[in-house]
């Protein structure tokens, strides 16, 4: 592209010297302190940069008629092209923003052709083209090492970057997107992008959803989201939106790993879930998962029961053997219930010696057997705690969630009731709600 | 009011002569180097010298790195200053880089010109097929490499080399106005030097010109005198009986005859 805009310039240099007759033509980008770099020459490439700084050369008002060399200091690096000194001289001016005294030098030797043969109001006209060409050049110059910047910064960064560019006919993709994709980084078509990533797409454990999600992509050029694409062993989020919210513009996909930061997320809110001392959950992860599988048994017109388990005399325990005893008796009931306990069930710790089952049944034989086994199993084996052995016992109140009982708040009140029930009638057993 | 050139330049004028010698010295050197000769220069001409960008004590507010990285950025100081100073009319003593400087303002504005003498000059120092210049690419890579890891040592080793004769004052003087060089521009314009290919000017080249080196330069094989004089139109070739790159400094009864035979006929 650049070189496209010097060899026009170059041509151009070469008709303007056709044209003219002189000997050389020299197209410069020329600043405000009269430096000339030149762009091109003819007839040969001269690469050496010259001042016109006193040269007289920028000073004159030219009109495109020829002037002699010698009221001018004209640059010696022209001489030996020139094949002797400058007889005349021509400066069309083209000013460009950047370079506000370029223009095209032209220069005559003696025996070049007759200078007042030129077609002189031909002459200016020229000034508007070279300066539509250097302006056109610096463009594609500016835009190449803005380019530059531009895929250091995208490689600088730890995210993965697809562009597509609006007219669809190029993409970009930096080294991370490259590696997540099996690409080559670096420029890319477009139509070559889409099978990858959409293959990559379709391994990921929620593949439906983000299906789903990108359906509307089809349809809305200026959609955007933030969906996290989930590979099961690393985690995605895929933010893509239209570049400066015009999808015509073309569109970004930036891919963040967040696995570490997902995990870390899930490590802490399952430490807030948890119970220190039992590792069972808490109360409030108990009320939360409880509610969502009461809602979900609703509405397959199914209902729950719930089990409040009391440690019988626990706080004798404590008063007797101390409270690190008091900890390994309450860990080893946990133990032993989870173990109890189907997967299905919720159990958790209410706190202190309370735990609390739901389990997922109205079955009442059924669950009569299972609360049992929780009873026995609790009781059946002393507990051995630094040295001693400790005979536990607990006590049972059980609430099914039929004839209205349908709300948490309602089923744990009375299962607290026959709890309260259980303790009232000798402890160490199982009671029924509306069966005391 | 802009500073002129020849001031920027340490430039200075002495001698009552009607005729106008200017003296334009060669690299590593200030115009110091024409000390020897200036008597009888003074007692004939009128005699003007000044410092080469990037020499002497204002080298480096003179030099200018783009403008500098050609002989003609040179050239065109070189007009300016005759400009400066209404020098329509001159002999130009040249040493070194110089001549080629001289060469490119001389094809510039002949008019200017009556006389060129060129001590030691070289259009290209590179061998180039059946060109014999005396340096290899490598031995100049070398020579940049070397001027680059340590400017103090290289000076200490090419300063001899390029006197080429045991003048310890010659040696010294030279070395002084080497070190005084800031070394990225004593690089810069080596390499200006040594990069340079001003053949395809010299036949272009009108003036009358006397060429001279000594039989022994390092800098400059008698090869390199004789390929100057078929290209030269006008030109006269003279080898003297001497020893190294720096006659005008080391070899000055010689170098005086010279200018007395060649310039005895302008003399006032």
């Amino acid at each position: 592209m650049i070189d496209d805009f010097r060899d026009g310039t170059g041509t151009f240099c070469h008709l303007v010297q056709g044209m003219t007759g002189a000997g050389i033509v020299v197209a410069a980008e020329v600043g405000i302190d009269g430096r000339a770099e030149p762009v091109a020459a003819s007839p040969s490439a001269i690469d050496l940069s010259f001042d016109l700084r006193n040269s007289r050369i920028l000073d004159h008002g030219w009109h495109g008629v020829p002037m002699a060399a010698k009221g001018f200091r004209i640059p010696s690096l022209f001489v030996a092209t020139l094949g002797g000194p400058a007889s005349h001289v021509l400066y069309l001016n083209a000013p460009v923003e950047h370079a506000p005294n370029s223009g095209l030098l032209l220069l005559w030797a003696e025996e070049d052709a007759d200078v007042t043969a030129l077609p002189e109001r031909q002459l200016p006209s020229l000034s508007g083209t070279l300066a539509a060409l250097l302006d056109c050049r610096y463009r594609a110059l500016r835009q190449h090492a803005l380019q530059a910047q531009f895929s250091d910064l995208v490689e600088s960064v730890p995210a993965g970057i697809v562009v597509i560019d609006g007219d669809g006919q190029s993409a970009l993709v930096n080294g991370r997107a490259a590696e997540i994709f099996g690409l080559a980084s670096g420029p890319n078509t477009p139509s070559a992008l889409a099978e990858p990533m959409r293959a990559v797409r379709r391994q990921c454990v929620n593949a439906d959803e983000l299906d789903a999600a990108y359906r509307s992509l089809v349809a809305n050029v200026d959609y955007a989201a933030t969906i996290i694409w989930d590979f099961g062993d690393r985690q995605f989020e895929v933010d893509t939106h239209p570049i400066r919210g015009e999808g015509e513009r073309g569109r970004i996909w930036l891919f963040n790993d967040v696995t570490a930061e997902l995990r870390r997320a899930a490590d802490l809110s399952a430490l807030a879930a948890t119970d220190p001392l039992t590792g069972v959950p808490n109360r409030r992860s108990f009320e939360e998962r409880a509610q969502a599988i009461i809602a979900r048994r609703a509405e397959s017109g199914q209902s729950v029961a719930v089990a409040m388990i009391d440690v019988d005399h626990f706080k004798a325990i404590n008063d007797t053997y101390g409270h690190p005893a008091g900890d390994v008796v309450l860990k080893e009931i946990a133990r032993r219930c989870r173990e109890a306990l189907r997967a299905d069930d919720l159990f958790a710790r209410l706190g202190g010696e309370e735990f609390v089952a739901l389990l997922p049944s109205d079955d009442r034989e059924e669950l009569r057997a299972v609360t049992k086994r929780l009873c026995t199993i609790i009781a059946d084996t002393p507990v051995v705690a630094g040295g001693v052995v400790i005979d536990v016992r607990a006590s049972l109140g059980v609430a099914i969630g039929v004839d209205g009982y349908t709300t948490l708040e309602t089923l744990i009140a009375s299962a607290d009731e026959a709890l309260y029930s259980a303790k009232q009638t000798g402890r160490n057993r199982v009671v029924f709600a509306g069966e005391a | 009011m802009p500073v002129r050139c020849f001031d920027d330049l340490s430039g200075r004028q002495s001698g009552d002569g009607r005729i106008n010698v200017v003296l334009s010295h060669g690299f590593g050197t200030d115009q110091d180097a024409w000390s020897a000769l200036r008597p009888w220069l003074d007692a004939h001409f009128r005699v003007t010298s000044f410092d080469l960008p990037g020499c002497g004590q204002n080298g480096a507010q003179s030099y200018d790195f783009r403008r500098h990285s050609s002989m003609y950025g040179y050239a065109d100081d070189l007009l300016t200053v005759l400009e400066e100073l209404g020098i329509e009319d001159c002999i130009y003593i040249g040493h070194s880089m110089s001549c080629m400087i001289g060469a490119a303002a001389a094809c510039t504005r002949p008019d200017w010109f009556r006389e060129i003498v060129m001590i030691g000059g070289s259009p290209r120092y590179l061998n180039d097929g059946d060109y014999h210049g005396g340096f290899e690419r490598a031995d100049l890579d070398g020579l940049f490499d070397s001027m680059a890891a340590n400017f103090q040592a290289w000076v200490a080793g090419f300063a001899p080399m390029v006197v080429g004769v045991e003048d310890n004052a010659a040696i010294e003087e030279f070395s002084r106005t080497l070190f005084a060089m800031r070394p990225d521009i004593a690089l810069a314009t080596s390499r200006t030097i040594f990069e340079s290919d001003m053949r395809a000017l010299l036949p272009k080249l009108k003036t009358p010109t006397h060429i001279v080196q000594t039989a022994q330069d390092m800098a400059v094989p008698v090869a390199v005198g004789e390929w100057l004089h078929d290209a030269i139109p006008r030109s006269t070739l003279e080898i003297i009986d001497a020893t190294g790159h720096l006659p005008h400094m080391t070899a000055v009864p010689q170098i005086q005859a010279m200018l007395e035979r060649r310039l005895g006929a302008f003399a006032a």
